[in-house]
Protein backbone atom coordinates (compact mmCIF):
# COMPACT_ATOMS: atom_id res chain seq x y z
CA UNK A 1 0.00 0.00 0.00
CA UNK A 2 1.21 3.08 -0.99
CA UNK A 3 0.68 6.07 1.39
CA UNK A 4 1.33 9.88 0.72
CA UNK A 5 1.74 12.56 3.00
CA UNK A 6 1.72 16.22 1.52
CA UNK A 7 4.17 18.34 3.62
CA UNK A 8 3.40 21.37 1.25
CA UNK A 9 3.36 24.70 3.99
CA UNK A 10 -0.08 24.44 4.32
CA UNK A 11 -0.46 20.55 5.54
CA UNK A 12 3.24 21.39 7.58
CA UNK A 13 1.70 24.24 9.42
CA UNK A 14 -1.68 22.08 10.13
CA UNK A 15 -0.04 19.29 11.21
CA UNK A 16 1.37 16.68 8.90
CA UNK A 17 4.65 16.12 10.24
CA UNK A 18 2.25 14.52 13.37
CA UNK A 19 0.30 12.64 11.05
CA UNK A 20 4.05 10.90 9.61
CA UNK A 21 5.13 10.02 13.08
CA UNK A 22 1.44 8.48 14.49
CA UNK A 23 1.94 6.17 10.75
CA UNK A 24 5.62 5.71 11.73
CA UNK A 25 4.06 4.12 15.56
CA UNK A 26 1.59 2.42 13.49
CA UNK A 27 3.98 0.01 11.36
CA UNK A 28 4.91 -1.14 15.28
CA UNK A 29 1.62 -1.81 15.99
CA UNK A 30 1.59 -3.77 12.98
CA UNK A 31 5.04 -5.52 13.19
CA UNK A 32 4.06 -6.48 16.67
CA UNK A 33 1.22 -8.54 15.62
CA UNK A 34 2.05 -10.05 12.03
CA UNK A 35 -0.30 -12.66 11.78
CA UNK A 36 -3.64 -10.22 11.57
CA UNK A 37 -2.07 -8.29 8.81
CA UNK A 38 -1.06 -8.95 4.99
CA UNK A 39 2.07 -8.95 3.84
CA UNK A 40 1.65 -5.68 1.79
CA UNK A 41 4.26 -3.70 2.40
CA UNK A 42 3.25 -0.09 4.02
CA UNK A 43 5.25 2.18 1.72
CA UNK A 44 5.01 5.54 2.93
CA UNK A 45 6.23 8.83 0.71
CA UNK A 46 6.04 12.63 1.92
CA UNK A 47 5.56 14.44 -1.01
CA UNK A 48 5.47 18.25 -1.98
CA UNK A 49 2.60 20.53 -2.18
CA UNK A 50 0.05 18.63 -4.07
CA UNK A 51 -2.14 21.76 -4.98
CA UNK A 52 -5.07 20.83 -4.08
CA UNK A 53 -5.55 23.64 -1.58
CA UNK A 54 -4.66 26.02 -4.25
CA UNK A 55 -7.60 25.06 -6.29
CA UNK A 56 -9.89 25.67 -3.90
CA UNK A 57 -11.45 28.24 -1.15
CA UNK A 58 -12.53 25.62 1.04
CA UNK A 59 -10.36 24.50 4.19
CA UNK A 60 -8.95 20.81 2.52
CA UNK A 61 -5.12 20.93 4.30
CA UNK A 62 -3.68 18.75 5.35
CA UNK A 63 -3.62 15.74 2.82
CA UNK A 64 -2.84 12.09 2.57
CA UNK A 65 -3.81 10.22 -0.69
CA UNK A 66 -3.81 6.59 -0.08
CA UNK A 67 -3.78 4.11 -3.07
CA UNK A 68 -4.52 7.60 -5.25
CA UNK A 69 -7.52 7.62 -3.14
CA UNK A 70 -6.93 11.55 -1.63
CA UNK A 71 -7.99 12.38 1.99
CA UNK A 72 -8.96 15.52 2.53
CA UNK A 73 -8.70 17.20 6.31
CA UNK A 74 -6.75 14.75 7.49
CA UNK A 75 -6.27 13.67 10.80
CA UNK A 76 -3.85 11.11 12.27
CA UNK A 77 -6.80 8.66 13.46
CA UNK A 78 -8.58 8.99 10.09
CA UNK A 79 -5.25 7.93 8.15
CA UNK A 80 -3.99 5.44 10.97
CA UNK A 81 -7.96 3.89 10.09
CA UNK A 82 -8.14 3.93 6.69
CA UNK A 83 -4.32 2.05 6.83
CA UNK A 84 -5.10 -0.64 9.12
CA UNK A 85 -8.44 -1.37 7.63
CA UNK A 86 -6.86 -1.81 4.30
CA UNK A 87 -4.36 -4.13 5.74
CA UNK A 88 -6.01 -6.06 8.67
CA UNK A 89 -6.37 -9.56 7.17
CA UNK B 1 2.08 22.92 21.16
CA UNK B 2 1.70 19.20 22.20
CA UNK B 3 1.59 17.61 18.95
CA UNK B 4 -1.92 15.54 19.91
CA UNK B 5 -3.63 18.38 20.22
CA UNK B 6 -4.42 18.83 16.51
CA UNK B 7 -7.72 20.89 16.94
CA UNK B 8 -6.05 23.37 18.99
CA UNK B 9 -2.74 23.48 16.79
CA UNK B 10 -5.17 23.90 13.57
CA UNK B 11 -7.32 27.06 15.26
CA UNK B 12 -3.60 28.61 16.34
CA UNK B 13 -2.32 28.37 13.65
CA UNK B 14 -4.61 29.59 10.96
CA UNK B 15 -4.88 32.70 13.10
CA UNK B 16 -1.58 33.21 12.80
CA UNK B 17 -1.89 32.76 9.00
CA UNK B 18 -4.98 34.71 8.55
CA UNK B 19 -3.03 37.62 10.43
CA UNK B 20 0.08 37.09 8.35
CA UNK B 21 -1.64 37.22 5.06
CA UNK B 22 -3.96 40.47 6.36
CA UNK B 23 -0.04 42.38 7.31
CA UNK B 24 0.80 41.19 3.64
CA UNK B 25 -2.02 42.05 1.66
CA UNK B 26 -2.34 45.53 3.95
CA UNK B 27 -5.86 44.75 4.88
CA UNK B 28 -7.88 47.82 6.16
CA UNK B 29 -7.84 46.58 10.05
CA UNK B 30 -11.70 46.80 10.41
CA UNK B 31 -11.84 43.25 8.72
CA UNK B 32 -11.05 42.00 11.74
CA UNK B 33 -14.63 42.45 12.59
CA UNK B 34 -15.49 39.22 10.38
CA UNK B 35 -12.46 37.51 10.80
CA UNK B 36 -13.67 34.91 13.44
CA UNK B 37 -16.50 34.04 11.11
CA UNK B 38 -13.92 33.44 8.39
CA UNK B 39 -12.03 31.26 10.41
CA UNK B 40 -15.22 29.37 11.91
CA UNK B 41 -17.61 29.67 9.36
CA UNK B 42 -21.53 28.19 9.31
CA UNK B 43 -23.99 27.59 12.40
CA UNK B 44 -22.72 24.36 13.67
CA UNK B 45 -20.46 23.91 16.51
CA UNK B 46 -17.24 21.90 15.69
CA UNK B 47 -14.73 22.22 18.84
CA UNK B 48 -17.12 23.77 21.92
CA UNK B 49 -20.82 23.93 22.55
CA UNK B 50 -21.46 26.66 20.62
CA UNK B 51 -20.13 28.48 17.34
CA UNK B 52 -20.87 31.45 18.76
CA UNK B 53 -17.85 30.97 22.18
CA UNK B 54 -15.78 29.44 19.56
CA UNK B 55 -15.67 32.68 17.51
CA UNK B 56 -15.88 34.25 20.68
CA UNK B 57 -12.63 32.49 21.91
CA UNK B 58 -10.98 32.88 17.87
CA UNK B 59 -11.51 36.50 18.28
CA UNK B 60 -9.23 36.58 21.81
CA UNK B 61 -6.30 34.97 19.96
CA UNK B 62 -6.87 36.90 16.95
CA UNK B 63 -6.35 40.40 19.46
CA UNK B 64 -3.41 38.34 21.36
CA UNK B 65 -1.85 37.68 17.67
CA UNK B 66 -2.23 40.91 17.02
CA UNK B 67 0.03 42.16 20.04
CA UNK B 68 -3.43 43.49 22.08
CA UNK B 69 -4.80 42.48 25.84
CA UNK B 70 -7.33 39.80 25.56
CA UNK B 71 -10.57 40.88 26.33
CA UNK B 72 -12.67 40.76 29.85
CA UNK B 73 -15.92 38.98 29.06
CA UNK B 74 -17.06 41.33 31.66
CA UNK B 75 -16.75 44.54 30.08
CA UNK B 76 -17.58 46.19 26.46
CA UNK B 77 -15.08 46.10 24.11
CA UNK B 78 -14.82 45.62 20.01
CA UNK B 79 -12.24 43.32 18.83
CA UNK B 80 -10.59 46.00 17.19
CA UNK B 81 -10.17 48.67 20.78
CA UNK B 82 -6.74 50.07 20.89
CA UNK B 83 -5.89 48.41 17.77
CA UNK B 84 -3.72 51.88 16.58
CA UNK B 85 -1.83 50.84 19.09
CA UNK B 86 -0.42 47.96 17.62
CA UNK B 87 -1.20 48.73 14.30
CA UNK B 88 2.64 50.25 13.50
CA UNK B 89 5.69 48.72 12.06
CA UNK B 90 7.90 48.08 15.30
CA UNK B 91 7.22 45.47 18.23
CA UNK B 92 4.22 46.96 20.27
CA UNK B 93 4.56 44.54 23.03
CA UNK B 94 1.64 45.15 26.20
CA UNK B 95 2.73 42.87 29.18
CA UNK B 96 1.95 40.17 29.75
CA UNK B 97 3.11 37.89 27.30
CA UNK B 98 1.50 34.98 28.64
CA UNK B 99 -2.44 35.12 28.69
CA UNK B 100 -5.09 33.36 30.20
CA UNK B 101 -8.69 33.68 27.75
CA UNK B 102 -10.74 33.32 30.51
CA UNK B 103 -13.83 32.31 29.21
CA UNK B 104 -12.28 29.84 27.09
CA UNK B 105 -10.99 28.16 30.19
CA UNK B 106 -12.94 25.41 31.64
CA UNK B 107 -12.04 26.18 35.32
CA UNK B 108 -10.62 22.68 35.80
CA UNK B 109 -10.59 21.08 39.32
CA UNK B 110 -7.75 21.54 41.67
CA UNK B 111 -5.17 18.80 42.21
CA UNK B 112 -7.47 16.42 43.95
CA UNK B 113 -7.30 12.76 44.74
CA UNK B 114 -10.56 10.85 43.35
CA UNK B 115 -12.10 7.61 43.65
CA UNK B 116 -13.44 6.18 40.55
CA UNK B 117 -16.56 3.12 39.87
CA UNK B 118 -13.66 0.64 39.76
CA UNK B 119 -13.73 0.61 43.47
CA UNK B 120 -15.43 -2.68 44.90
CA UNK B 121 -15.57 -1.64 48.35
CA UNK B 122 -13.47 -4.82 49.26
CA UNK B 123 -12.52 -6.30 52.71
CA UNK B 124 -8.92 -5.38 53.06
CA UNK B 125 -9.74 -1.39 51.65
CA UNK B 126 -6.33 -0.71 52.33
CA UNK B 127 -6.96 3.19 51.02
CA UNK B 128 -8.62 3.96 54.41
CA UNK B 129 -5.72 2.23 56.12
CA UNK B 130 -3.04 4.05 54.63
CA UNK B 131 -4.51 7.21 55.02
CA UNK B 132 -2.25 9.23 57.26
CA UNK B 133 -5.33 11.97 57.85
CA UNK B 134 -7.81 9.60 58.10
CA UNK B 135 -9.62 11.45 55.01
CA UNK B 136 -10.84 7.85 53.03
CA UNK B 137 -13.48 6.53 54.56
CA UNK B 138 -15.72 3.56 52.79
CA UNK B 139 -19.08 5.09 51.40
CA UNK B 140 -22.38 3.47 50.11
CA UNK B 141 -21.08 2.73 46.60
CA UNK B 142 -17.45 3.28 47.19
CA UNK B 143 -14.45 4.59 49.25
CA UNK B 144 -14.92 8.60 49.87
CA UNK B 145 -11.99 11.01 50.08
CA UNK B 146 -12.35 13.72 52.34
CA UNK B 147 -10.93 16.56 50.43
CA UNK B 148 -11.14 19.17 53.41
CA UNK B 149 -8.55 16.43 54.99
CA UNK B 150 -6.77 14.79 52.48
CA UNK B 151 -3.25 16.25 52.01
CA UNK B 152 -2.35 14.60 48.70
CA UNK B 153 0.18 12.11 49.76
CA UNK B 154 -1.39 9.67 47.18
CA UNK B 155 -0.90 6.51 49.62
CA UNK B 156 -4.63 5.65 48.94
CA UNK B 157 -3.80 5.41 44.88
CA UNK B 158 -0.85 3.28 45.38
CA UNK B 159 -1.96 0.97 47.74
CA UNK B 160 -5.66 0.13 46.19
CA UNK B 161 -5.42 -3.21 44.43
CA UNK B 162 -7.95 -2.33 41.45
CA UNK B 163 -6.62 0.88 40.39
CA UNK B 164 -9.97 2.76 41.40
CA UNK B 165 -8.29 6.13 42.91
CA UNK B 166 -7.13 8.46 39.89
CA UNK B 167 -4.78 11.67 40.98
CA UNK B 168 -6.16 14.48 39.17
CA UNK B 169 -4.45 17.80 38.47
CA UNK B 170 -5.27 21.02 35.78
CA UNK B 171 -3.00 20.19 33.13
CA UNK B 172 -2.06 23.93 33.35
CA UNK B 173 -0.71 23.32 36.97
CA UNK B 174 0.88 20.73 36.39
CA UNK B 175 2.81 22.01 33.84
CA UNK B 176 4.54 24.68 35.76
CA UNK B 177 7.46 24.41 37.01
CA UNK B 178 7.25 27.60 39.36
CA UNK B 179 3.53 27.41 40.69
CA UNK B 180 2.55 30.33 38.92
CA UNK B 181 -0.93 29.11 38.47
CA UNK B 182 -3.81 30.29 40.58
CA UNK B 183 -7.13 30.55 40.28
CA UNK B 184 -9.93 33.19 39.72
CA UNK B 185 -13.17 33.97 41.52
CA UNK B 186 -14.93 31.43 39.29
CA UNK B 187 -12.00 28.46 39.76
CA UNK B 188 -10.44 29.75 36.89
CA UNK B 189 -6.59 29.70 35.90
CA UNK B 190 -5.01 33.06 36.39
CA UNK B 191 -1.30 33.49 36.15
CA UNK B 192 0.82 35.36 38.95
CA UNK B 193 2.72 37.30 37.41
CA UNK B 194 5.68 37.34 40.52
CA UNK B 195 5.93 33.75 39.41
CA UNK B 196 5.29 33.12 36.11
CA UNK B 197 8.72 33.20 34.14
CA UNK B 198 7.29 32.76 30.52
CA UNK B 199 8.48 29.48 29.54
CA UNK B 200 5.18 28.67 27.63
CA UNK B 201 4.18 24.99 29.65
CA UNK B 202 0.83 25.71 30.51
CA UNK B 203 0.12 27.41 26.91
CA UNK B 204 1.41 23.94 25.31
CA UNK B 205 -0.31 22.01 27.81
CA UNK B 206 -4.19 23.29 28.50
CA UNK B 207 -6.46 20.71 26.68
CA UNK B 208 -8.51 23.72 26.05
CA UNK B 209 -5.99 26.27 24.47
CA UNK B 210 -7.14 28.60 27.09
CA UNK B 211 -3.51 30.04 27.43
CA UNK B 212 -1.82 32.29 24.63
CA UNK B 213 1.29 34.30 23.82
CA UNK B 214 1.19 37.78 22.14
CA UNK B 215 2.80 37.60 18.67
CA UNK B 216 4.88 40.36 17.07
CA UNK B 217 3.80 39.11 13.04
CA UNK B 218 1.82 41.87 12.36
CA UNK B 219 4.18 44.37 13.68
CA UNK B 220 6.87 42.65 11.98
CA UNK B 221 5.15 42.28 8.04
CA UNK B 222 4.27 45.95 8.08
CA UNK B 223 8.41 46.58 8.97
CA UNK B 224 9.67 44.61 6.14
CA UNK B 225 7.49 46.08 4.17
CA UNK B 226 9.28 49.49 4.07
CA UNK B 227 12.76 48.16 5.88
CA UNK B 228 15.61 47.14 3.90
CA UNK B 229 17.51 46.46 7.17
CA UNK B 230 15.71 43.77 8.41
CA UNK B 231 17.46 40.81 9.45
CA UNK B 232 16.44 37.57 10.69
CA UNK B 233 18.74 35.15 13.16
CA UNK B 234 17.53 31.73 13.13
CA UNK B 235 17.65 29.61 16.68
CA UNK B 236 19.89 26.23 16.66
CA UNK B 237 16.52 24.46 16.62
CA UNK B 238 14.91 25.29 13.62
CA UNK B 239 16.94 22.20 11.69
CA UNK B 240 13.47 19.78 10.44
CA UNK B 241 10.84 22.30 11.55
CA UNK B 242 9.29 22.98 8.43
CA UNK B 243 8.56 20.00 6.68
CA UNK B 244 10.89 16.54 5.82
CA UNK B 245 11.35 18.22 2.71
CA UNK B 246 12.66 22.12 3.21
CA UNK B 247 16.44 21.67 3.49
CA UNK B 248 18.17 24.40 5.98
CA UNK B 249 19.25 26.47 2.86
CA UNK B 250 15.88 26.41 1.88
CA UNK B 251 14.52 27.26 4.96
CA UNK B 252 17.03 30.59 4.65
CA UNK B 253 16.33 31.38 1.08
CA UNK B 254 12.53 31.33 2.12
CA UNK B 255 12.94 33.90 4.73
CA UNK B 256 14.65 35.89 2.63
CA UNK B 257 11.74 36.12 0.68
CA UNK B 258 9.56 37.16 3.52
CA UNK B 259 11.32 40.17 3.02
CA UNK B 260 14.93 39.61 5.11
CA UNK B 261 18.17 40.70 3.93
CA UNK B 262 19.83 37.90 5.32
CA UNK B 263 19.94 35.27 7.63
CA UNK B 264 22.60 34.17 10.07
CA UNK B 265 22.11 31.25 12.65
CA UNK B 266 21.87 32.03 15.91
CA UNK B 267 24.77 29.38 16.56
CA UNK B 268 26.76 31.83 15.80
CA UNK B 269 26.46 33.31 18.67
CA UNK B 270 26.42 30.28 20.69
CA UNK B 271 29.72 30.31 19.48
CA UNK B 272 30.46 33.30 21.34
CA UNK B 273 28.52 32.66 24.10
CA UNK B 274 30.71 29.60 24.68
CA UNK B 275 34.15 31.55 23.94
CA UNK B 276 32.52 33.62 27.31
CA UNK B 277 31.39 31.12 29.21
CA UNK B 278 33.85 29.13 29.19
CA UNK B 279 36.23 32.34 29.99
CA UNK B 280 34.33 33.66 32.75
CA UNK B 281 34.33 30.04 34.56
CA UNK B 282 37.89 29.92 34.70
CA UNK B 283 38.27 33.27 35.83
CA UNK B 284 35.30 33.10 38.38
CA UNK B 285 34.93 29.90 39.53
CA UNK B 286 35.48 28.98 42.30
CA UNK B 287 37.21 32.15 43.64
CA UNK B 288 35.05 34.98 42.99
CA UNK B 289 31.75 32.53 42.75
CA UNK B 290 31.20 29.50 44.23
CA UNK B 291 29.81 27.83 41.13
CA UNK B 292 28.55 28.94 37.88
CA UNK B 293 24.97 29.03 36.00
CA UNK B 294 24.39 29.10 32.15
CA UNK B 295 22.57 32.14 30.92
CA UNK B 296 21.34 31.43 27.46
CA UNK B 297 17.75 29.34 28.65
CA UNK B 298 15.57 33.02 29.80
CA UNK B 299 12.91 31.32 31.44
CA UNK B 300 16.02 29.92 33.89
CA UNK B 301 17.89 32.82 34.36
CA UNK B 302 14.40 34.41 35.08
CA UNK B 303 13.59 31.80 37.53
CA UNK B 304 16.75 32.15 39.34
CA UNK B 305 15.70 36.07 39.71
CA UNK B 306 12.30 35.60 40.87
CA UNK B 307 13.14 32.55 43.17
CA UNK B 308 16.34 32.50 44.35
CA UNK B 309 17.52 36.15 43.73
CA UNK B 310 20.56 35.64 46.62
CA UNK B 311 22.01 32.96 43.87
CA UNK B 312 21.39 35.43 40.20
CA UNK B 313 25.20 36.75 40.78
CA UNK B 314 26.28 33.28 40.03
CA UNK B 315 24.44 32.90 36.78
CA UNK B 316 26.91 33.92 34.12
CA UNK B 317 27.12 37.42 33.05
CA UNK B 318 27.71 36.74 29.08
CA UNK B 319 25.05 37.80 26.87
CA UNK B 320 22.69 34.95 25.22
CA UNK B 321 23.19 33.75 21.55
CA UNK B 322 20.67 35.65 20.41
CA UNK B 323 22.01 38.81 21.82
CA UNK B 324 25.70 37.96 20.69
CA UNK B 325 24.29 37.28 16.85
CA UNK B 326 22.20 40.47 16.87
CA UNK B 327 25.45 41.94 17.85
CA UNK B 328 27.44 40.44 15.39
CA UNK B 329 25.01 41.96 12.99
CA UNK B 330 24.46 44.88 13.53
CA UNK B 331 28.37 45.76 13.91
CA UNK B 332 28.02 44.64 10.24
CA UNK B 333 24.90 47.13 9.80
CA UNK B 334 24.15 49.83 12.36
CA UNK B 335 20.88 50.46 10.98
CA UNK B 336 20.27 46.57 10.77
CA UNK B 337 16.74 45.38 12.90
CA UNK B 338 16.60 41.98 14.09
CA UNK B 339 14.42 39.15 13.93
CA UNK B 340 14.83 36.14 16.25
CA UNK B 341 13.14 33.19 15.16
CA UNK B 342 13.05 30.38 17.80
CA UNK B 343 11.20 27.74 19.50
CA UNK B 344 10.74 29.93 21.86
CA UNK B 345 8.46 32.39 23.34
CA UNK B 346 10.15 33.48 26.31
CA UNK B 347 12.70 35.61 24.24
CA UNK B 348 10.15 37.73 23.53
CA UNK B 349 11.02 38.86 26.92
CA UNK B 350 14.52 39.15 26.98
CA UNK B 351 14.35 41.11 23.97
CA UNK B 352 12.77 43.89 26.12
CA UNK B 353 15.48 44.05 28.75
CA UNK B 354 17.00 47.46 28.72
CA UNK B 355 20.41 45.97 27.33
CA UNK B 356 18.99 43.43 24.55
CA UNK B 357 16.08 45.81 23.23
CA UNK B 358 18.67 48.01 20.48
CA UNK B 359 20.04 44.49 19.66
CA UNK B 360 16.93 42.46 19.11
CA UNK B 361 13.73 44.12 17.87
CA UNK B 362 11.02 41.32 16.91
CA UNK B 363 10.82 37.81 18.45
CA UNK B 364 8.80 35.17 17.01
CA UNK B 365 8.12 31.48 16.65
CA UNK B 366 8.87 28.67 14.22
CA UNK B 367 4.80 28.35 14.25
CA UNK B 368 4.56 31.87 13.50
CA UNK B 369 7.49 31.63 10.81
CA UNK B 370 5.21 28.86 9.37
CA UNK B 371 2.15 31.29 9.21
CA UNK B 372 4.38 33.98 7.25
CA UNK B 373 5.45 31.16 4.47
CA UNK B 374 1.70 29.91 4.47
CA UNK B 375 0.34 33.49 3.33
CA UNK B 376 2.93 34.26 1.62
CA UNK B 377 2.50 31.45 -0.70
CA UNK B 378 5.95 30.39 -0.14
CA UNK B 379 6.78 26.25 -0.78
CA UNK B 380 10.29 26.03 0.56
CA UNK B 381 10.72 22.36 -0.71
CA UNK B 382 10.28 23.90 -4.40
CA UNK B 383 13.10 26.80 -3.78
CA UNK B 384 16.13 26.02 -6.00
CA UNK B 385 18.85 27.52 -4.43
CA UNK B 386 22.27 25.38 -3.83
CA UNK B 387 24.80 26.90 -0.97
CA UNK B 388 26.09 25.85 2.28
CA UNK B 389 25.67 27.69 5.65
CA UNK B 390 28.42 27.54 7.61
CA UNK B 391 27.91 30.62 10.43
CA UNK B 392 28.63 27.83 13.29
CA UNK B 393 30.74 25.30 14.87
CA UNK B 394 29.32 21.98 15.73
CA UNK B 395 29.59 22.80 19.35
CA UNK B 396 27.21 25.98 19.03
CA UNK B 397 24.68 23.90 16.85
CA UNK B 398 24.40 21.58 19.91
CA UNK B 399 22.93 24.46 22.11
CA UNK B 400 19.74 23.26 20.85
CA UNK B 401 19.31 19.75 22.47
CA UNK B 402 19.48 19.65 26.62
CA UNK B 403 22.87 19.33 27.69
CA UNK B 404 24.30 20.80 24.73
CA UNK B 405 25.46 24.07 26.38
CA UNK B 406 27.71 22.92 29.12
CA UNK B 407 29.30 20.30 26.72
CA UNK B 408 30.68 22.86 24.45
CA UNK B 409 31.66 25.57 27.23
CA UNK B 410 33.34 22.61 29.29
CA UNK B 411 35.23 21.09 26.14
CA UNK B 412 35.84 24.97 25.15
CA UNK B 413 36.96 25.96 29.20
CA UNK B 414 39.54 22.35 28.64
CA UNK B 415 41.18 23.64 25.41
CA UNK B 416 42.24 26.39 26.88
CA UNK B 417 43.23 25.04 30.32
CA UNK B 418 43.63 21.59 30.09
CA UNK B 419 44.17 21.18 33.64
CA UNK B 420 41.05 22.06 35.20
CA UNK B 421 38.22 19.55 36.27
CA UNK B 422 35.10 20.79 35.55
CA UNK B 423 32.38 18.90 36.90
CA UNK B 424 28.70 19.67 34.85
CA UNK B 425 25.18 19.20 35.90
CA UNK B 426 22.50 19.67 33.56
CA UNK B 427 18.60 19.82 33.92
CA UNK B 428 15.62 19.71 31.38
CA UNK B 429 12.41 21.36 32.58
CA UNK B 430 11.65 24.03 35.34
CA UNK B 431 10.50 21.76 38.15
CA UNK B 432 14.17 20.14 38.03
CA UNK B 433 15.57 23.54 37.52
CA UNK B 434 13.79 24.61 40.54
CA UNK B 435 14.58 21.73 42.54
CA UNK B 436 18.67 22.01 41.19
CA UNK B 437 18.63 25.48 42.55
CA UNK B 438 17.83 24.60 45.94
CA UNK B 439 20.40 22.42 46.27
CA UNK B 440 23.02 24.34 44.58
CA UNK B 441 21.96 27.00 47.32
CA UNK B 442 22.57 24.37 49.99
CA UNK B 443 26.19 24.61 48.83
CA UNK B 444 26.34 21.29 47.35
CA UNK B 445 27.23 22.12 43.66
CA UNK B 446 30.35 24.24 44.18
CA UNK B 447 32.56 24.02 41.52
CA UNK B 448 30.03 22.98 39.39
CA UNK B 449 29.13 24.38 35.88
CA UNK B 450 25.29 24.11 36.04
CA UNK B 451 23.13 23.80 32.64
CA UNK B 452 19.73 24.92 33.35
CA UNK B 453 16.91 24.62 30.45
CA UNK B 454 13.33 25.25 31.02
CA UNK B 455 12.00 22.91 28.36
CA UNK B 456 12.18 19.13 28.60
CA UNK B 457 14.75 18.07 26.08
CA UNK B 458 16.07 21.23 25.68
CA UNK B 459 15.42 24.31 23.19
CA UNK B 460 13.92 20.99 20.29
CA UNK B 461 11.08 20.90 23.11
CA UNK B 462 10.39 24.74 23.03
CA UNK B 463 6.64 26.04 23.11
CA UNK B 464 6.86 27.06 19.55
CA UNK B 465 7.79 23.98 17.80
CA UNK B 466 6.02 22.55 14.63
CA UNK B 467 8.27 19.10 14.87
CA UNK B 468 8.10 16.40 17.31
CA UNK B 469 11.36 16.57 19.37
CA UNK B 470 12.72 13.31 18.13
CA UNK B 471 12.20 14.71 14.07
CA UNK B 472 14.44 17.64 15.08
CA UNK B 473 16.63 16.10 17.59
CA UNK B 474 17.66 13.76 14.67
CA UNK B 475 18.09 16.99 12.10
CA UNK B 476 20.16 18.84 14.97
CA UNK B 477 22.68 16.23 14.68
CA UNK B 478 22.90 15.79 11.47
CA UNK B 479 23.43 19.21 10.83
CA UNK B 480 26.05 19.46 13.80
CA UNK B 481 28.00 17.38 12.04
CA UNK B 482 28.07 18.96 8.65
CA UNK B 483 29.88 22.06 10.30
CA UNK B 484 33.44 23.01 9.00
CA UNK B 485 34.17 23.73 12.08
CA UNK B 486 34.45 21.35 15.54
CA UNK B 487 34.90 24.08 18.22
CA UNK B 488 34.47 28.34 18.16
CA UNK B 489 38.23 28.50 18.46
CA UNK B 490 38.02 27.36 14.28
CA UNK B 491 34.60 29.49 13.44
CA UNK B 492 36.69 32.42 11.90
CA UNK B 493 33.81 34.71 11.58
CA UNK B 494 34.17 35.57 15.32
CA UNK B 495 36.74 38.07 16.21
CA UNK B 496 40.38 37.02 16.83
CA UNK B 497 40.51 38.68 19.79
CA UNK B 498 38.01 36.60 21.72
CA UNK B 499 38.76 33.44 20.22
CA UNK B 500 42.90 34.18 21.78
CA UNK B 501 42.86 31.31 24.16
Amino acid sequence: MKVKVCVGSNCTLLGSMNILDQIDDLKEIISEDLDNYNDEELEVEVVKCLGFCKETNEKVAPIVVIDDEPMFNATGQTVMEKIINKMRK
Amino acid sequence: MKESYVDLINIRRQVFAKIAKMAYDGSDLSELEKSSFEILPGEVAIYRDSIFKERAIVEERIRLTMGLDARKPSEYHRITDGISEVDVDKAQFIEPLVNVITHACEACPTKAFFVTDNCRKCLAHPCTNVCPTNAVSIGKNRANIDQDKCIKCGRCKETCPYSAIVKYERPCAEACGVNAIDSDYLGRAQINKDRCVSCGRCITYCPYGAISDKSQIYQLIKSLKTNNHMYAIIAPSFLGQFGPLASPVQIFEGIKQLGFEDVVEVSLGADITTLHEAKEFLERVPDEIPYMGTSCCNSWTLMVKKLFPDQFDYISDSSSPMVETAKYIKKKDPKAKITFIGPCISKKLEALREDVKDYVHFVITYEELMGMFVAKDIELSEIEVSKEIQDASTLGRGYAIAGGVAEAVKKTALIIDPSREINVEGVSTLHECVKLMKIAKAGKKNGYLLEGMACPGGCIAGPGTIASMNRVKKAVIDFKNQSEYKTPFDNNIIDEKLRNK
